[in-house]
């Protein structure tokens, strides 16, 4: 039965979609979206296992390096405005709007 | 004979063709944005780029005579704005055109050498050139275009430099006046073009004359009327024809060049091109021919009645433009037997009245700028260059045998005599007035006592002037002849025009020639005795009736304040008041609200990244949702 | 599965200009690693530069002398074709000219990691320092902006876009002046990014579970033939175009481009607006009209509403902003609305779609280029704080400098879409093609929102040319060679398109005509 797979995966990325709304954190809205690209690994590799072929858990590698990536220069930015402004809450960089 | 097939055509003289307006339109716009580091050579480049046009144009006619006369008329493409729409711009190379692009480089050209001894000490010469540039490549446009549109921009392009040139001594009030006038008079005739224009493309789904002039036969005959008579609306107001001729005589403030190119030679000539060019169209509407013939006799009647009374020199010779044009409008109404005279005589008429109004540049030049020639005289001998080419030039117009205007004028007599014998009288009559009023000029003028004001030494002007006079009156003495004697320019015309039935012959000693010359006698004989013999006071005296009428322009403008311009002037204030109440609220109301709109909207914008992803993720929502609703329709 | 793994054919030469781009971009890190500091500017303007140019020539080459390829390369996964070429031209091109732009005045930040008027930073302008790695990083964007049109598979087209669009956001923190703005430009775009990614690969996953594959031909297949899981196909599709429609800017997704745009070093505005905006559309048009081709009568109903919103929404808030690198991204997303008319302009006939899409392509390269001459003139107008942005500093601009205030003013005419300019076909030529693909009424709001820009845009000439300036305005810095061949080239770019377009529409035309390799 993949289905329970399928639906745990739309719980995390839910999961992962509402924390990015809530949180206030830089770096736990960004660990939200990695939580949500985890979600679509586990519903890549679900989907291999039902489809039969092994396309989604080579993809699902892709996904991790793409991930990777993404932690180095989201953390570098991070970093680099919490150093500047001392606070790491995505409501203080509210400069730029209207 | 029906006029021959359109040609695509590239290389040579012909396929640069476009350079004609392109040199012209460059020396214009290099005045123009070069400001005053143009200055010291603004006149040169100015004659230079004429000049370079007409060699152009020169060499395209003698390409053009190298193909067989079926083969004359070559479309070049140019340009094409949108693909696929009604845009496509091309010159037309034709006889037709070439012969304009020829009088247009070759008039303006000495126009412009002579500007340059004219306008010496004028402060503003560069924007003149300028302006005279931008004249000639628009003029050349218009005559060049193959469809309506490209024929329209250089219709409203002559117009502007017209305004322009009028305008030119703006800090003289009547100057700035008369330009306005001309523009506004004109904007009448231009609405009817562009109304006819829109009908043409209404009814033919093109405006190239190459798509349009083949499907004419087609259309009904009350749309072709009505197109016919749209143009006619827009010839008239160029041409200034009745009932749109109040603003050639006030244009007379403008430069004399300005008169002699614009208002003599070619841009009012515009009207007669576009009847001409359209002939396929007035052939298929006998209506609207008739209007047109109409138009033309009363004009060449009304424009000789007003040269008879005139004081003022160029106003004069602008009431005598009036007539020749009027004559030349007769030509084109009557059809393929009259175009070849109708174009004849604009040719021949650019040449003597380029000449006469030269001329009388150089008499102003010479007079400190007086224009009233009860305040010349006798200027015979202190002028004897200007006196023998004005000369030449008035003997041309009146039709003294064998000069230009005797060939050309007595065409287009006779051709309206066989046409229809009242209008063929009309128009001797007007050849009888021309002789009087062109003999009372040049009798005020050069002959008599001097009745010169105080402080005036009449002197030749420099050869500068005088050159341009001697090669006008050269042709004004041998143009006629050379077009007119075996059919000669009616055949080379042929294949844009077509050609009549049978050819006219022409006879020296016909019943119809030898009266108009007659009545040309006599009306300068009672010119001789009027002003040559008799003194002339220094005050016109009062006149009859008759001779306050023509005065007044005939009432033109009385009638154009009472019918046009009282009613105009409540309308304005009524649509005024409207637009204050009920558009401009509309318009400010709307912009108001989207502004209040834009306001509170860009309040959603508020800084905070979360907010940005909430609307991403309800706008995801709002995707799959809108998804689901439409894939399950 | 006999236990024989079949090496992969890969058409190396096919792939070429990315190749070199990437290649470039790797052989700028190592210059960054062993060059010393003194050095490495001076390899990495040329190395740049020269590698655009030459990837430039490799397509004109692949496109003129080696024809347009019928089969997708490198197995299926990238599809080098008519139009993939025509957008590798493009993005080349405007890569190479924000880069003149980028290496003309010193907008970017001596010490990214230092704070903003710490000693630290002090130090850093006082010795002159540089990150020079804005170079490779550029390029790195660039190619990930090659692959991203080109992607033939959703999995390509996901690393791609992540490619295309990391170094950006770095990029983005990294201006001189006004760095807390910079810096909360970067995290808002970073998070956002890949908020939004995430976004695209979850309808990835979910086209993988409906088709099998995520090879967009095999997706488009699947479409005509796969019954019973429209859930899957659905919200799969719509979360797909979710992660695009962020990439273009079109509303309910707009939210993060003016922040961007305005926060972001000019240059780096200039190639987002340029460069990724083609890159977007290119993607965009292949996925929905190759990938999802077969479901056109369900997305085109879709983007529909999206284009309304966003031209309207575009266009409306341009109206009221006050700053100018604002404005100008307001306009940018009522320009991808324009642009979306387009996407919509689909039909049965072959002859339609390459209509469509060549108009598209056409008003990609038109704006593009108008758009990076106009933030190229935006670096030019400084005052104490750096560039001016207030719109309020404008005023006047005319008197002072009438060449400049005349290009702005000839730029936001071509914005606005008036004749004689490169904008008026763009808009021409997609409008067009949507009313004959029968999308009149949009085009109806297409035409009223260009009417609503058409006043921001002019409200601004009226500013720069009919206020008196202020006393202590702004001056004119004088544009280094590079900054001044950009507003050149884009002012050119924009006349020619505007006055003698064919032949650029020939060759959108002629790249439209193939459509799309599967």
């Amino acid at each position: 039965m993949t289905t329970h797979y399928l639906v745990l995966s739309a719980l995390l990325f839910a999961i992962g979609g509402v924390g990015v709304l809530v949180r206030r954190n830089a770096i736990v809205v960004f660990m939200c979206v990695e939580l949500m690209l985890n979600a679509c690994n586990l519903a890549f590799v679900t989907f291999a296992r039902q489809n039969g072929n092994l396309d989604g858990q080579v993809i699902a590698f892709f996904v991790m390096i793409v991930a990777a990536a993404e932690v180095v220069i989201g953390l570098a930015i991070i970093v680099t405005i919490f150093r500047t402004r001392r606070s790491a809450s995505v409501d203080d960089a509210s400069l730029l709007k209207y | 004979m029906e006029p021959a097939e359109f040609i695509t055509h590239s290389g040579g003289a012909i396929g640069v063709a476009w350079l004609m307006i392109a040199l012209p339109l460059v020396g214009a716009a290099v005045l123009l944005l070069g400001g005053r580091r143009t200055d010291r050579f603004g006149h040169l480049l100015g004659v230079v780029t004429a000049l370079a046009s007409f060699v152009v144009a020169v060499l395209a006619f003698v390409q053009l005579l190298g193909f067989a006369p079926g083969e004359r008329r070559r479309g070049i493409a140019l340009y094409d704005f949108i693909p696929g729409m009604a845009t496509k711009v091309g010159l037309l190379v034709d006889p037709l055109s070439i012969s304009f692009c020829l009088l247009i480089t070759g008039v303006g050209s000495l126009i412009h050498i002579y500007s340059i001894g004219y306008m010496a000490h004028d402060p503003g010469r560069r924007r003149f050139f300028a302006y005279l540039n931008l004249f000639v490549a628009a003029m050349l446009l218009l005559v060049l275009a193959d469809n309506y549109v490209a024929l329209f921009v250089g219709w409203e392009g002559v117009g502007l430099a017209s305004y322009l040139l009028i305008g030119f001594w703006q800090h003289k009030p009547s100057a700035a006046t008369a330009a306005k006038k001309a523009f506004i008079v004109n904007r009448v005739g231009d609405f009817g073009l562009l109304i006819g224009i829109f009908t043409i493309f209404a009814t033919f789904h093109s405006l190239k004359f190459a798509e349009v002039f083949p499907a004419a036969h087609g259309a009904s005959q009350g749309t072709l009327t009505a197109i016919g008579l749209l143009l006619l609306v827009g010839a008239c107001g160029k041409s200034a024809q009745l009932p749109l001729q109040s603003w050639l005589l006030d244009a007379m403030e403008g430069p004399t060049p300005v008169s002699a190119l614009i208002h003599a030679a070619t841009m009012v000539t515009a009207g007669v091109y576009l009847i001409v060019r359209s002939g396929v169209i007035f052939q298929a509407a006998e209506t609207a021919q008739l209007v047109v013939t109409i138009v033309g006799v009363a004009t060449l009647l009304a424009g000789a009645i007003i040269g008879t009374a005139k004081d003022d020199i160029k106003k004069a010779l602008a009431g005598s433009t009036m007539s020749q044009i009027g004559y030349m409008v007769l030509a084109a109404g009557i059809g393929p037997a009259g175009y070849a005279f109708a174009i004849a005589h604009l040719i021949t008429h650019g040449f003597f009245k380029a000449d006469l109004f030269l001329g009388a540049g150089s008499v102003m030049h010479a007079m400190n700028d007086e224009v009233n020639m009860r305040k010349y005289g006798a200027l015979r001998k202190a002028m004897p260059v200007t006196f023998a080419t004005f000369l030449i030039g008035y003997l041309a117009i009146i039709g003294f045998p064998l000069l230009s205007g005797y060939f050309t004028k007595d065409g287009i007599i006779e051709t309206a005599m066989e046409h229809n014998a009242i209008l063929g009288w009309l128009a001797v009559l007007g050849a009888g007035i021309t002789g009087f009023y062109m003999s009372r000029l040049v009798f005020m003028t050069f002959f008599g006592a001097k009745r010169w004001e105080g402080d005036a030494h009449p002197h030749e002007s420099p050869a500068v002037m005088t050159w341009p006079l001697i090669i006008l009156s050269a042709g004004a003495i041998f143009l006629g002849g050379f077009l007119i004697v075996g059919n000669r320019f009616m055949t080379f015309l042929s294949p844009a025009v077509g050609l009549p039935e049978h050819l006219p012959e022409f006879n020296p000693v016909s019943l119809t020639g030898l009266v108009t010359l007659a009545l040309v006698a006599v009306g300068a004989v009672f010119a001789w005795f009027r002003y040559g013999a008799a003194e002339v006071p220094a005050v016109a005296p009062r006149g009859s009736f008759l001779t306050a009428f023509a005065r007044r322009d005939l009432y033109g403008d009385a009638l154009n304040e009472a019918l046009f311009m009282r009613p105009g002037q409540w309308l304005t204030r009524l649509a005024v008041f409207f637009d204050n109440r009920g558009i401009d609220g509309v318009v400010n109301g709307l912009a108001a609200g989207i502004g209040g709109s834009s306001g509170r909207l860009r309040r959603i914008q508020t800084g905070f990244v979360r907010s940005y992803a909430l609307s991403i993720f309800v706008g995801a929502a709002l995707l799959v949702g809108a998804w689901f609703v439409v894939g399950n329709l | 599965m006999n236990g024989t793994i079949q090496a992969p054919t890969i058409e190396y030469a096919l792939l070429a200009p990315m190749l070199v781009v990437f290649g470039a971009a790797i052989v700028g890190v190592l210059v960054e690693a062993f060059a010393p500091r003194y050095l490495r500017s001076a390899i990495h303007v040329p190395l740049t530069l020269l590698s655009l140019a030459g990837a430039f020539a490799l397509t004109i080459w692949q496109a003129a002398a080696k024809g347009i390829p019928t089969k997708a390369a490198a197995m299926g996964a990238v599809a080098v074709d008519g139009p993939a070429l025509f957008i590798w031209g493009t993005i080349l091109v405007l890569a190479f000219v924000s880069v003149l732009l980028i290496k003309g005045e010193d907008h970017f930040v001596a010490a990214a990691s230092a704070v903003p008027g710490s000693a630290e930073e002090e130090q850093a302008l006082h010795e002159g320092a540089a990150h020079s790695e804005i170079y490779p990083l550029v390029l790195f964007a660039v190619g990930g902006m090659l692959l991203f049109p080109a992607a033939n598979d959703l999995l390509v087209a996901f690393v791609a876009l992540e490619v295309m669009s990391l170094p950006l956001y770095l990029l983005c923190g990294l201006a001189r002046r006004r760095r807390l703005l910079s810096q909360e430009a970067a995290v808002k775009y970073f998070l956002l990014g890949a908020f939004s990614s995430a976004f695209f690969l979850y309808g990835t996953a979910l086209l993988y579970g409906y088709a099998g594959s995520i090879d967009l031909a095999k997706i488009s297949t699947a479409v005509g033939s796969v019954g019973g899981q429209d859930t899957l196909l659905y919200i799969g599709a719509a979360m797909l175009g979710v992660g695009l429609l962020f990439k273009i800017g079109a509303a309910p997704f707009q939210a993060w481009k003016p922040d961007v745009y305005q926060g972001a070093p000019t240059p780096i505005t200039a190639l987002m607006a340029s460069g990724t905006l083609v890159a977007a559309f290119g993607a965009l048009v292949r996925v929905f009209w190759v990938g999802l081709g077969g479901l056109d009568w369900d997305w085109r109903p879709v983007l529909y509403g999206v284009a309304i919103l966003t031209m309207v929404v575009g266009a409306v808030l341009a109206i009221t902003q006050t700053d100018i690198k604002r404005m100008l991204a307001y306009s940018s997303i009522a320009h991808g609305g324009f642009l979306l008319v387009g996407v919509i302009a689909t039909g049965k006939a072959a002859a339609q779609n390459a209509s469509a899409l060549s108009g598209i392509l056409f008003y990609l390269v038109a704006y593009g280029f108008t758009t990076v001459g106009a933030f190229a003139v935006v670096t030019m107008v400084r005052d104490a704080g750096g560039e001016a942005w207030h719109l309020s500093r404008w005023a006047g601009l005319g008197k002072r400098s009438p060449l400049l205030a005349g290009i702005f003013a000839f730029f936001l005419l071509a914005f606005a879409g008036i004749p004689l300019t490169s904008g008026f076909f763009g808009k021409y030529a997609v409008f067009q093609a949507a009313v004959s693909g029968g999308a009149l009424p949009l085009v109806i709001v297409g035409v009223v929102a260009s009417a609503v820009a058409a006043f921001f845009y002019v409200r601004v000439i009226v500013l720069m040319f009919f206020s008196d300036p202020a006393a202590d305005g702004p001056s004119i810095v004088l544009p280094s060679r590079g900054t001044a061949a950009v507003v050149g080239l884009a002012v050119l770019a924009t006349v020619v398109l505007g006055v003698y377009p064919q032949p650029v529409l020939d060759l959108a035309h002629s790249a439209a005509q193939s459509l799309f390799v599967r």
